[in-house]
């Protein structure tokens, strides 16, 4: 017996698991390339091996994102990542701002694992198999992700001055931005109505719980919580977007009838 | 700081020694290994020793040096060794295989008995590590660590074809 949940979605709920699915994969491509940026620039040569698999996986689960979008709506993943104007993206602040310096590539890294740690087995439990199976490949991988940035974060944490001051301005910039992360796009609560997202409204509690937990394990205090709007749209476009798309785009653009790479 | 890495490939086979990363503390080196060993197949373990921890000795050396005494080091209670073994030229990508533990009181110790336990075959290499000054990934960490890297797929350089197709379309050099 299939229910209704099962099949794809038609109509507004179909338009609220697109711009859903759009979100998340943006989110991955965006800091996948921002942690691509450290490819031959690495403190270490092992760290600069560990910092271009990470971002190698977050690009691979946006194109698991990218591809349950496709079955919805029939759009076409590289089409998406490389001739998307930047006003078409959803992606947050917070995976947009460039790189930074190790601490605030490892901090955003593990706020963003955090989020995942906490998002991902709630989509894993979507009545949608697309999405939960997605989801669950994905979630699999981001374990040895946070278990990488949280290594980075007690270093940092409780390492010498200047790891642990530079972690602190990390942490200064980073942490408002959570909130960006979290907040629901205005369609999402279509979404959790109809039963796609699992305990959605638990998540930014859940996230915040989790980072400040291991924050506090590494005796970093990120201060008060995140201001979490009661909507993200995430339409307007940013000059660190703009400025990353267009690094990011420039080779597909500059021949758009390539076709083998 | 240089840790020698040891890499098993599947349940039953031996961990290999399959070259070295840096790490600041065991941790660090573990998850550094996962990072440049284990992020193709196949990997299902993999392990970690300070490199100043590893007693080595090629066949040369032993010739040269005589048989390892098998009263070095402390005169004190047996630990466990792991002893490892290169049996083999035509390997590439691997040094010494785990073929086995002593129970000794220091690497030289461990050595020797390996040796004299050693079948007609020569041995080119041997490597002894004290079992303690391992630090090995967790069985329980393998989905995550591990098994993505099966559904991985990659192109080896040569499979890249940037250059025909140019020259398909007619661009004349």
């Amino acid at each position: 017996m299939t229910t209704a949940l099962e099949t794809p979605p038609t109509g507004t709920l179909r338009d609220a698991l697109v711009a859903r699915l759009t979100a998340l994969a943006d989110d991955e491509l965006l800091l996948g390339h921002r942690d691509s940026e450290w490819t031959s620039h690495g403190p270490l040569l092992e760290e600069d091996i560990a910092i271009s698999n990470l971002a190698q996986d977050e690009i691979g689960h946006a194109v698991l994102w990218y591809e349950v979008r496709a079955r919805l709506d029939g759009s076409d993943p590289d089409d998406l990542a490389f001739h998307r104007d930047p006003e078409g993206f959803r992606s947050c602040l917070l995976v947009e701002m460039p790189r930074g310096d190790w601490a605030f590539t490892m901090l955003r890294q593990f706020l963003f694992d955090c989020y995942e740690a906490e998002a991902l087995p709630r989509l894993a439990r979507s009545p949608y198999p697309p999405l939960a199976e997605a989801a669950a490949k994905a979630h699999r991988e981001e374990l040895f992700h946070l278990r990488h940035a949280g290594l980075w974060v007690r270093r940092l944490g409780l390492g010498t001055e200047e790891s642990r001051s530079r972690a602190l301005a990390a942490l200064g910039v980073l942490w408002p931005e959570v909130g960006g992360l979290l907040a629901p796009l205005p369609t999402d609560a279509d979404l959790v109505a109809a039963g796609y997202l699992p305990d959605w409204e638990a998540l930014p509690g859940a996230v915040v719980a989790r980072a400040r937990a291991a924050l506090g394990a590494a005796d970093l205090d990120p201060g008060r919580d995140p201001v979490v709007p009661a909507v993200n749209a995430r339409d307007r476009v940013s000059p660190q977007r703009a400025e990353l798309l267009a690094t990011l785009q420039s080779v597909a653009r500059a021949d758009p009838e390539a076709v083998v790479w | 700081m240089r840790w020698e890495v040891f890499k098993q490939d599947a349940p039953g086979k031996p961990h290999q020694a399959v070259g070295s990363v840096h790490g600041a503390d065991p941790e660090h080196a573990l998850l550094n290994a996962r990072h440049v060993f284990g992020r193709r197949p196949a990997a299902v373990s993999v392990w970690v020793v300070p490199a100043d921890r590893v007693l080595a000795r090629t066949a040369e050396e032993l010739a040269a040096e005589g048989p390892p005494r098998a009263a070095g080091g402390d005169a004190g209670q047996a630990r466990r060794f792991h002893v490892f073994r290169k049996s083999s030229h035509r390997r590439s990508m691997t040094f010494v295989d785990h073929v086995g533990d002593v129970d000794a009181v220091s690497h030289e110790a461990a050595l020797a008995a390996a040796i004299a336990a050693d079948g007609p075959e020569p041995a080119l290499a041997w490597w002894v590590v004290a079992a303690d000054d391992v630090t090995r990934s967790d069985p329980e960490d393998a989905p995550s660590w591990f098994e993505p890297a099966r559904d991985k797929t990659y192109k080896q350089q040569s499979a890249y074809g940037t250059v025909t197709p140019r020259r398909e379309r007619g661009a004349a050099p």
